[in-house]
């Protein structure tokens, strides 16, 4: 009967049944709501500028515009979605019922940042999959204005590498949730895990210019220091191939693979560590 | 200190020691830090006990004496401050001590954007009940909760009792074996907590273990085989219900309303052999009889109408 062998070993089965939880949980707030009236403003907001028509550069725009869009709402999104979908459990006491059940605590963090990860890979499709119906609608329509623009290059947009920017930034934002799932692992509120969520979100994306402003210090203590701090924050400069978007030259592939293994590193560190701290964590 | 755990090999079969303990504490701790310059408070002081397998066990006391916290420890949310705890054997730190454990938290609240059946089953799955048995399963615990018509709504829109019942049917849906309650009655109608009781009456049958706490000492009365009464964290008084409240030299007789001259002449006939009437009393009806009898009246009358 109390067989000592009884182990209950880590499954997969029960971080995805977390996950899909957590999903269902932003699907029936109504988060998804929130982010179909962004894009909609997004595309309401291209069409306002139209009237200043800018030519082929008009399509540079409409990406630029759009990439804002995704880099900054979705950071947002991520912070603040993250530690929400944490809090609600711990707030309301169902992570007591939850891992009073053979549960790995392993299994419930991996499973809300997948499950937020999820919810943030929507709205990145989402507004991947509108910019790139915006851009071919109005090259469309440039195309059929002033054919003699587009003379030799063939189609100018590289629809590909819009892609893999969206990807990019989604791999980015799952980095960016491991962090505020680590934060939350040891914070008491909601409010303090956004706050510091996005001071780590403006330290990720500026520490490269700190890095190369140290560069040339000779102190090897200084070095050191820097050095540790540039690997403790990841560098969210290295997600931002959108500029290798051109006619010439498009995003490498190689690059492209080398940040994503950038990113998955970063996200099994930072959800190790936000285990490991939930673990001491008294519900 | 912590008698040190006998190795597996000297453990005999399990049918050979029917009295193993679901839950061993011994030497219990646990202190919360409260206010600013490292002020303790000792929740649970020192607390040895054993629940022995089978049996319903009552965990009595006033507010703040630290029956949750206790609760909290044996299903491992918490970590003892000093002390150990075992369930089935396991150490309750480790996850597999959890495995054959049902639990019902104190004012549960659960995911309101689930429906109650969608709650019960991700419990369900969460657990590993098979996916054959999933759906049988889920609606028959639902229906001995009683919540099968309220089974679609959303979670979020239940009553207090309603909420128990939901807490109770996620607790029983994988089977275990040891069933922890932290006050399944609070906020439930007579009618729920006399079910809740027959609930309880019937998973010990079934040879399960039930840990409940209530404040309703009439209810933990006629449940449980033992009871242990804590005060500030430290058990002041554990035994069985029979032997703690039982009277063995006395007996209540119960009879027909008797004119006064046989009143005396029963007297007569006991003092005759040296025995005394100590107390003639007016039976009464107590209330939650008065109110099972009269709301199952009202309720056949209904069904009789419609
Ligand atoms: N997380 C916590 N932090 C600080 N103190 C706590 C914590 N949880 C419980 N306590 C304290 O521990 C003591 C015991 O609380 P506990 O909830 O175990 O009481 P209880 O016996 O279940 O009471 P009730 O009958 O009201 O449910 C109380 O004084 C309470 O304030
Ligand atoms: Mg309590």
């Amino acid at each position: 009967m109390s067989a000592p062998d009884q182990r209950v070993p880590f499954s997969y089965a029960r971080l995805a049944l977390i996950a899909g939880n957590t999903f269902l949980e932003a699907v029936r707030q109504k988060l998804f709501n929130l982010m179909l009236l962004l894009a909609v403003g997004l595309v309401a907001s291209v069409q306002a500028f139209r009237a200043f028509n800018f030519g082929s550069s008009e399509l540079k725009f409409i990406f630029d515009y759009g990439l804002g869009a995704l880099v900054f709402f979705g950071s947002a999104l991520t912070v603040t979605a993250t530690a929400q979908l944490f809090f609600s459990e711990i707030e309301s006491r169902t992570a007591l019922t939850l891992l009073a059940k053979p549960v790995w605590r392993t299994e419930f963090i991996f499973g809300k940042l997948l499950g937020v990860w999820a919810v943030v890979g929507v709205f990145c499709a989402l507004v991947t999959g509108l910019l790139i119906g915006l851009i071919a609608y109005r090259e469309h329509a440039l195309m059929a204005a002033n054919p003699e623009m587009f003379t030799g290059a063939g189609r100018p947009v590289p629809y590909g590498d819009i892609v893999i920017v969206g990807v990019l930034q989604w791999l980015k934002f799952g980095v960016l949730a491991a962090a505020t799932l680590l934060i939350a692992s040891f914070s008491n509120t909601n409010l303090y895990t956004v706050i510091v969520g996005f001071f780590v979100l403006v330290i990720c994306h500026l520490q490269y210019i700190a890095v190369e402003a140290y560069a040339h210090l000779t102190s090897l203590p200084l070095r050191v220091l820097v050095a540790t701090l540039s690997h403790v924050f990841p560098n969210f400069q290295v997600f931002n191939l959108a500029e290798q978007i051109g006619p010439d030259s498009g995003v490498d592939g190689l690059v492209a693979l080398r940040v994503a293994a950038y990113a998955l590193t970063y996200i099994f560190v930072l959800g190790g560590l936000a285990v490991y701290s939930f673990r001491q964590r008294e519900i | 200190m912590p008698p040190a755990p006998a190795p597996p090999a000297a453990v005999p079969p399990a049918s050979a020691r029917p009295a193993t303990a679901a839950i061993e504490l011994r030497g219990l701790t646990k202190d919360f830090p409260v206010g600013l310059r490292g002020v303790k408070l000792r929740a649970v002081d020192n607390l040895t006990l054993d629940v022995p397998a089978g049996q319903v066990f009552g965990l009595l006391g006033p507010n703040g004496s630290g029956k949750s916290t206790t609760i909290k420890v044996i299903l491992g949310l918490l970590e003892p401050t000093l002390g150990t705890c075992r369930v089935f054997g396991v150490p309750s730190g480790q996850v597999a001590s959890r495995r054959n454990v049902g639990y019902l938290p104190e004012s549960p609240y659960f995911y309101r954007y689930l429906s109650g059946e969608e709650l019960v089953r991700f419990y369900a799955r969460v657990c590993g009940v098979p996916r054959a048995r999933l759906a049988a399963r889920v609606g028959e615990v639902i229906e001995w909760v009683g919540l099968t018509g309220a089974a679609g709504r959303r979670v979020g829109t239940y009553s207090k009792g309603m909420l128990q019942r939901i807490g109770l049917a996620q607790a029983l849906v994988h089977d275990p074996r040891l069933i922890i309650l932290d006050e399944p009655t609070a906020g439930v109608d007579p009618v729920g907590s006399a079910e809740i009781s027959a609930m309880i009456l019937r998973l010990k049958a079934e040879g399960k273990t039930v840990l409940i706490t209530s404040h309703l000492l009439a209810q933990i009365e006629d449940v449980c085989d033992r009871i242990a009464i804590l005060d500030r964290g430290r058990l002041i008084l554990a035994g069985t219900v029979a032997e703690l409240v039982g009277r063995r030299d006395r007996q209540a007789l119960l009879v027909e309303t008797l004119p006064e001259a046989e009143l005396a002449e029963l007297r007569a006939w006991l003092a005759a052999r040296g025995r005394t009437l100590e107390a003639v009393e007016q039976p009464r009806t107590r209330l939650d009889q008065l109110f099972l009898r009269e709301i199952a009246r009202s309720e056949g009358q209904r069904e009789g109408r419609s």
